[in-house]
C-alpha cells in the first residue's frame, strides 16, 4: 500500500513539478532503462547515475522504473529471443569477440541473452517512449492538470514528508 | 523567453558518493557470504552433484580466496542402472494387448488396399468397354461367313474391326500392367504381414521375460548392471570437461545467472590469439597415507594444462597419478573441433562391495581385485573397456533359493570357481552405444540354465507364438484370403478378355484371307 502510495505521489508529483514534459519524458525513458533490463548489470549503475546526476526528472525514473519492472518480466522470452538471434548471428560474431574482449564492456553482461535482448528493446523503445511520454504530459497539464492541483487529495499527498525528499531531486 | 536548462544537477553528486560508500560497505560486510552462495551454486551447477562450502574469504587487495570446508556430494548416488536384467524364469502371457500386435493394423490396412483395388480393376474392366467392341466384331465376322470376294465394303468393315480390336488389346495390355503391378504391391503386403507377426513374436517375448540362455547375454544379465557404473562416471566427467572446455573457436552458450528474471543464456567468444578465460598450466598434488607404517603409502598427481579455453590454450590437457597399485592417466584433447577424451586406470588391491548377482540365486564377494578402465570418446564415439580380475572370489548362496533345483545346480557350478575375470567393453555412438560382458562365469552358468530351463523356455515361446497366432490369424486369415481372390480373380478378367479378343482377331483374319486369297488390298 505504502508502495503505491508513493508511486501516485511520484506520478503526480512529476506531472505538476515545475519541469519541463521533456525532462519529465527524458525521466521515464530513463526509468523504463532500469525496468526493462535486469537491474543488477553495469549499464543500469550508468542509468542511475545518470538519471541522478542529469536535470531530467527523477520521479518520471522512478516511475518508469516502477511501471516497465512487470513489462520486463513479461517480455523476457522476447528479450531471449532478440538477444540469442543477435549473439549468435555469424555477421556479428566479430563485434562480439571484439566487446568481449574490449575492458570493462564484459561487466555489462552484454553477452546474456535476456541483457542484451532487453537492452536493445530499450534503446529501440526509448525514442518513441520519450515524445509519446512528451506529448502525454502536455496535453495533461493543459486540460486537467490544474483542476487536479486544486483538489484536495492532491494537496494530501503533497503534504507528505516523503515530497520534501522528493523535491531535493526534482527537475 | 525561458532560461536555459541545466543538463547537470551538481548537488546530486553528495547523495550518489554516499550511495557509493554505503555500497563498498555493504560489500565489505557481505561479500564473503554472496560468494560463498554463488560458489555453491556454481559449483551444484557445474558438477550436478550438491556443492557445499563451510566459509569462504575474498581479499581483493591481495588476489586470495581462501575456501574452508569444501564437500562435493557424488553424483552418482542417484543414478539408475542404465541396464536392468529381468526375472528368470518368470512367465506370464496374459498380459498380451492384441491393440499392442502390429500384425493387426497391417491386415486391416492391407485387406483394405485390397478391396480398394478389387474396386478399380473392376472399374478399369468396365471402362474398357469391350462388349460392344466385341459385339460388332461377331456380327462383322458373321457378316464376312457370308460374303463374297467382290463385297468390298464387307471386308473394308471386317478390316476395320481387327483394327479396332487391336486397339482394345492394347488397352487390355495396360489394364494387364497395371494388375501385375497392383498384385505385386499386394504380395509384398502379405510378405509385410509375415514380418509384422515376427515383430509381435518378438514383442510377446519381450513381455514373457525370458531369460536368455546365450552366455554373452548371461554375461550382460549378470554383470552389466555393475559393469555400466564405471562408464557411465567417465562419460559423466568427459562430458562434463567437454561442457566447459569446449573444443574450437565457436561462441559457446551456457545457462545465464540465475535470477528473478529469466535467467537466459550466456555466450562465451573466443578470440584467436589471445590468453584463455582460464589455465592452470600445472598443478601437482602428493599425500603420504599411514606415514607412521613401516611403508607409508605415497600418491601423487599433476594436472597439466587445465584450461577453459583448449584451443587458444593449444595443447591437450593431461592428468597423470601414481601410487601403490596405482597407474592412472588422462588427456583431453580439444584443442580441435572434434575432441579427443582418453582415459586409462588400473587400480589394485581394491576390496570391491560383494554384490548378488542379478537373477541367479547367488552373491558374489570379489575380494581384493584388480580393475582396469580404458576409454576413449572421439568425437560421439566411445571404446571403452572395463575389466576387473580377483583370484579370491567367495560365493554366498541366497537362503530364498536354498530349497530351489536350479539354485542348486548354478550353485554347484560356480561355487568351486576361485578366479574372476569379468570385461566390459562399450563401443559405438555414444548415443547408442553397444555392451558387451563376457565373464569366465558366463558359460558355466549359462550351460546350467540350459539344462535346467531350456525345455521351459521353448515350452513358453511356443505358448506364446500360438497366443500371437491366435490373434492375429482370425484377422491376417480372411485378408490373406481377400488378396488372394483378388488377385486370381483380376487376373482371370484380364485372360478371359484378352482370350476373346484374341480368338475373335484371328477368325476375322483368317475369314479375310480365305476372301482375299492372299492378295492384299489398298
Amino acid at each position: 500500500m505504502l508502495t503505491l502510495i508513493k508511486l501516485m505521489q511520484s506520478l503526480v508529483g512529476a506531472l505538476h513539478s515545475e519541469g519541463r514534459p521533456g525532462q519529465l519524458a527524458a525521466g521515464i525513458v530513463l526509468g523504463s532503462f532500469l525496468g526493462l533490463t535486469p537491474l543488477v548489470n553495469l549499464h543500469n549503475a550508468v542509468i542511475f547515475a545518470a538519471l541522478v546526476l542529469l536535470n531530467v526528472s527523477f520521479a518520471g525514473g522512478l516511475l518508469g522504473w516502477a511501471v516497465f519492472v512487470p513489462v520486463g518480466f513479461l517480455l523476457d522470452p522476447l528479450f531471449d529471443w532478440i538477444g540469442h538471434s543477435l549473439l549468435l548471428a555469424p555477421s556479428l560474431r566479430g563485434l562480439w569477440t571484439s566487446l568481449s574482449n574490449t575492458p570493462i564492456i564484459p561487466l555489462t553482461n552484454f553477452n546474456n541473452t535476456v541483457v542484451l535482448g532487453s537492452l536493445v528493446f530499450a534503446m529501440v523503445f526509448a525514442l518513441p517512449l520519450f515524445f509519446a511520454t512528451r506529448l502525454g504530459v502536455v496535453r495533461y497539464r493543459a486540460t486537467i492538470g490544474e483542476r487536479v492541483r486544486q483538489s484536495k487529495w492532491y494537496r494530501a499527498i503533497m503534504a507528505s514528508k516523503a515530497y520534501n525528499v522528493y523535491k531535493l531531486f526534482r527537475p | 523567453m525561458s532560461p536555459p536548462v541545466k543538463i547537470f544537477r551538481w548537488r546530486a553528486v553528495g547523495p550518489l558518493l554516499v550511495l557509493f560508500v554505503i555500497v563498498c560497505g555493504l560489500w565489505w560486510l557481505f561479500a564473503d557470504r554472496i560468494a560463498r552462495r554463488e560458489s555453491q551454486n556454481v559449483g551444484t551447477q557445474l558438477l550436478g552433484a550438491k556443492v557445499e562450502i563451510q566459509s569462504m574469504h575474498l581479499d581483493l587487495a591481495h588476489g586470495d580466496v581462501t575456501i574452508r570446508g569444501l564437500t562435493v556430494a557424488s553424483p552418482h548416488e542417484a543414478f539408475k542402472n542404465l541396464f536392468q536384467a529381468d526375472e528368470l524364469g518368470k512367465i506370464g502371457i496374459d498380459s498380451l494387448d492384441p491393440r499392442r500386435l502390429s500384425t493387426i493394423p497391417a491386415a486391416d490396412a492391407l485387406g483394405a488396399r485390397a478391396d480398394s483395388s478389387r474396386h478399380a480393376w473392376q472399374t478399369a474392366v468396365d471402362t474398357l468397354h469391350l462388349g460392344p467392341t466385341l459385339d460388332s466384331a461377331s456380327a462383322t465376322l458373321e457378316r464376312l461367313r457370308h460374303a463374297r470376294a467382290t463385297d468390298l465394303g464387307t471386308i473394308n468393315a471386317g478390316r476395320q474391326a481387327v483394327d479396332r480390336l487391336k486397339r482394345a488389346r492394347d488397352r487390355v495390355t495396360s489394364l494387364e500392367r497395371n494388375v501385375t503391378q497392383g498384385t505385386a504391391n499386394l504380395k509384398s503386403g502379405l510378405a509385410g504381414l509375415d514380418s509384422a507377426r515376427r515383430r509381435d513374436y518378438a514383442f510377446a517375448r519381450s513381455l514373457l521375460k525370458l531369460p536368455s540362455l546365450d552366455a554373452p547375454a548371461i554375461g550382460a544379465a549378470v554383470f552389466g548392471p555393475g559393469a555400466i557404473k564405471p562408464f557411465e562416471q567417465v562419460l559423466y566427467y568427459a562430458q562434463l570437461a567437454r561442457r566447459y572446455m569446449p573444443p574450437g573457436l565457436l561462441p559457446r552458450a551456457t545457462t545465464g545467472p540465475s535470477r528473478v528474471r529469466r535467467a537466459g543464456e550466456d555466450v562465451r567468444f573466443p578470440k584467436e590469439r589471445t590468453l584463455p578465460g582460464f589455465l592452470l598450466r600445472s598443478a601437482e598434488l602428493s599425500f603420504l597415507l599411514q606415514p607412521a607404517t613401516a611403508q607409508p603409502q605415497r600418491y601423487a598427481g599433476r594436472l597439466t594444462g587445465l584450461t577453459s579455453d583448449p584451443a587458444l590454450y593449444g595443447r591437450p590437457t593431461a592428468l597423470v597419478a601414481s601410487g601403490p597399485q596405482l597407474a592412472a592417466g588422462a588427456m583431453l584433447n580439444h584443442v580441435r573441433d572434434i575432441p579427443v577424451d582418453t582415459a586409462g586406470a588400473t587400480v589394485g588391491g581394491i576390496r570391491l562391495t560383494p554384490f548378488a548377482v542379478t537373477g541367479v540365486p547367488l552373491r558374489l564377494d570379489p575380494g581384493a581385485a584388480t580393475t582396469q578402465l580404458g576409454f576413449n570418446l572421439n568425437g560421439d564415439t566411445i571404446h571403452a573397456r572395463f575389466a576387473i580380475r580377483s583370484s579370491n572370489v567367495r560365493w554366498t548362496r541366497d537362503s530364498g533359493f536354498a530349497n530351489s533345483p536350479i539354485g542348486d545346480l548354478i550353485w554347484r557350478a560356480v561355487s568351486g570357481i576361485a578366479n574372476l575375470d569379468v570385461e566390459a567393453r562399450l563401443s559405438g555412438a555414444l548415443q547408442h552405444p553397444d555392451l558387451a560382458v563376457r565373464s569366465n562365469l558366463d558359460d558355466a552358468i549359462a550351460s546350467r540354465l540350459r539344462a535346467v530351463l531350456g525345455d521351459q523356455v521353448a515350452a513358453a515361446e511356443k505358448q506364446m507364438r500360438d497366443r500371437v497366432d491366435a490373434l492375429v490369424d482370425a484377422t491376417v486369415g480372411p485378408v490373406r484370403a481377400r488378396v488372394n481372390e483378388v488377385q486370381t480373380q483380376a487376373r482371370a478378367q484380364v485372360v478371359q478378355q484378352r482370350a476373346r479378343i484374341d480368338e475373335l482377331q484371328k477368325n476375322l483374319e483368317q475369314r479375310l484371307r480365305q476372301l482375299l486369297g492372299g492378295v492384299r488390298l489398298p
